[in-house]
């Protein structure tokens, strides 16, 4: 068995950049985690224990920080009162709603363009790719006006038809990759076990699975994350969490706490997203069954 | 089961005849071999039968009814791909139960059948397993026990042992050949290698270029090769040939070499007397049907060098250098590798064919 991977040996400049990239890292995890971690728990703190700071240079100080009574009343306030409840469902029913649609168009698209030839099919598909290439902001007015003439600015289908549309080229075009991954070999199979064309279909999706559920994940975050179409065409009657967040900063004062907790009702969800579809985005499915 | 026909079938790919005018009957339970080098058409034209491939014109019959516009699902044939083309992500049951599940079988039948499939197969042991955790032998087993699970009408194997070792093609040549003598059923066998197609098919079509050149019994096309082509195709080592004229020498038919000069046996006098006007011939002789001596012997013989010799185990095969050509011999493996020395080869004139240098087209 030979080994996997190209060898390397050890220098002195491999050893100095081992630990160059040792402190870098230090660095990035700080750079990364603190406001994270910031924000996590000044979400359970008192305003004023959240202000609490050491003095410059007093490295002991930072004890600080972890010096509180920790309090939910941030979260209640939001859940209770300021109707985060609702804005956690648009945010849930949007983004899942713009991703299965995304998902169930994109695939077939993205199956069209992999296995049938016609006419155009290379412009087609680079037009299909083009619609992402100018920024959100540039169409948002258009895009705007067209929604308000159609009845759909403020309501949630208005929001999932928005982020479907920035979506589904998305899809069509990580999912065609898949597919074309994807030997003939296996559709003819089922075809001569005795499958229709759109059974042979079906049975291939698993093979793509770890391209859906790449794209999944990145479509539910680009529609949960997102906060232009939100402010834009979701406000009013369909707002999502990050909309409703920027609303927690008003001309007289800023909620802190309750800002610091709405980040943690949004963040949480995607971490905990990441976490378990992880091995889907990392590892692709190299199944071995058709020798080539 | 049943008789598949082929009636004036072509295939195109746009512009581009893939197969022409391709007639064969095929009967009832018996094993075709299609045979050919890759580009000629052997592949496409089992495609077709499959259903994977549209027939540009001409008709495909299975028992005298036209198939050609069915999808495969209403063939009812069983394929075995090259590459397997095994589901990845099913166990090997699910795999060999996937044509019964698509005909929607209840699954006690199901089961019954995959593991009787798997029995006969040897491959019982095996149906938790996925596929990425077989060897090559067991996977192509998998294969055709998927193919065998249903009863079809007929099989189609496009190249199905290709990609195994050597050793383990040998073997399976003979479970295959012997898997359809059990079970009856018609079998259509793609290959390029002649060895599988002598060694399996009662019946062997030869394709080059996208044409039928002959179809026949192993014998037949190994005996009786109806031109050139496919002479120089079946057989390994492959057959020698060499240019040669023809004179009448003291009223005897005589093929005329640099190197030699031998005579032609009465029957074949009287073929070439009937048929050529050419005097340039092609002749064509079988390894093993010379023979090499380092002695001059006392009859007609070619006179060569030794070029090199190769030791295969039980034969040894001898390439001796002509003027202008290289013929090579088949012999026993007591023959002293002798390099560069001089040598005489008698040949079995029985056994030696004649090509016409324009068309290919044997004489005999």
């Amino acid at each position: 068995m030979a080994s996997r991977g190209v060898i390397s040996y050890e220098t002195p400049l491999s050893k100095a950049f081992r630990w160059f990239s040792a402190v870098f890292i230090g660095f990035y995890v700080i750079w990364t985690v603190l406001p994270i971690f910031v924000m996590f728990v000044s979400s359970f703190k008192d305003l004023l224990e959240a202000f609490k700071l050491p003095a410059v240079g007093d490295w002991a100080g930072i004890t600080v920080f972890f010096e509180f009574s920790p309090t939910f009343k941030h979260y209640y306030e939001l859940f209770a009162n300021l109707g985060f409840s609702t804005y956690l469902f648009n945010s849930l029913v949007a983004a899942g709603g713009s991703a299965v649609i995304s998902v169930v168009l994109g695939s077939m698209a993205a199956y069209s363009l992999s296995r049938i030839d016609f006419r155009g099919k290379n412009d087609l598909f680079f037009w299909i790719i083009s619609t992402r290439m100018a920024p959100v902001v540039a169409v948002m007015v258009p895009l705007y006006w067209i929604f308000r003439e159609l009845g759909l600015v403020g309501t949630l289908p208005g929001l999932i038809l928005a982020y479907t549309t920035f979506n589904l080229p998305f899809a069509i075009w990580i999912l065609k990759g898949f597919f074309d991954n994807v030997p003939y070999a296996i559709e003819e199979a089922q075809m001569v076990d005795g499958a229709t064309r759109l059974q042979a279909f079906r049975a291939i999706l698993p093979l793509v699975a770890p391209g859906i559920g790449a794209f999944v994940v990145l479509c539910i975050l680009f529609a949960w994350n997102d906060y232009l179409f939100a402010a834009i065409i979701g406000s009013g009657g369909a707002k999502t969490l990050p909309a409703a967040t920027r609303e927690l900063v008003q001309p007289q004062n800023i909620q802190w706490g309750q800002i610091m907790a709405a980040g943690v009702v949004t963040t949480l969800p995607m971490m905990f997203l990441g976490l378990v579809i992880r091995k889907y985005l990392v590892t692709g499915l190299t199944m071995g069954a058709v020798k080539e | 089961m049943a008789k598949v026909s082929f009636r004036h079938v072509w295939k195109k790919y746009g512009n581009l005849p893939a197969v022409k005018d391709l007639n064969i009957e095929c009967p009832d339970g018996s094993f075709l071999s299609i045979l050919g080098p890759s580009g000629c058409g052997k592949s496409s034209t089992m495609r077709m039968v499959a259903g994977l491939e549209h027939i540009t014109s001409g008709e495909i019959l299975f028992d005298e009814k036209p198939i050609n516009a069915l999808p495969p699902k209403d063939r009812d044939v069983a394929m075995v791909f090259e590459n397997y083309a095994l589901y990845p992500h099913k166990s090997v049951f699910e795999n060999m139960a996937n044509p019964l599940r698509l005909r929607g079988q209840d699954a006690s039948k199901i089961k019954e059948r995959v593991e009787s499939a798997a029995r006969l197969l040897e491959i019982h042991q095996l149906l938790d397993r996925r596929p990425q955790e077989l060897s090559g032998g067991q996977k192509q087993r998998v294969a055709i026990g998927r193919a065998i699970v249903r009863e079809p009408n007929l099989f189609l194997f496009d190249e199905p042992i290709a990609h195994l070792d050597a050793k383990l093609r040998a073997h399976m040549r003979g479970e295959i050949k012997h898997l359809q003598r059990t079970l009856g059923t018609t079998m259509i066998y793609v290959t390029h290698d002649q060895l599988e197609a002598m060694s399996m098919a009662d019946m062997i079509a030869v394709m080059h270029d996208g044409e039928l050149q002959q179809l026949g019994t192993p014998r037949e096309v190994y005996n009786k090769p109806v031109n050139a082509w496919v002479a120089g195709f079946v057989g390994e080592p492959a057959m020698n040939f060499a240019d040669v004229t023809i004179e009448d020498r003291d009223g005897q038919t005589t093929f005329v070499h640099p190197n030699f000069a031998i005579a032609v046996n009465d029957e074949q006098q009287r073929i070439i007397a009937a048929s050529a006007k050419a005097r340039q011939l092609r002749m064509g002789i079988r390894p093993d049907c010379l023979s090499i001596t380092m002695e001059k012997p006392a009859g007609d013989h070619i006179t060569g060098q030794i070029f090199v010799t190769e030791l295969l185990g039980g034969d040894m095969i001898v390439d001796v250098d002509l003027d202008d050509s290289r013929i090579r011999v088949k012999t026993s493996p007591e023959f002293k590798e002798l390099e560069n020395q001089t040598c005489y080869i008698t040949v079995n004139r029985d056994k030696w064919h004649a090509f016409s240098k324009d068309d290919g087209k044997a004489l005999f």
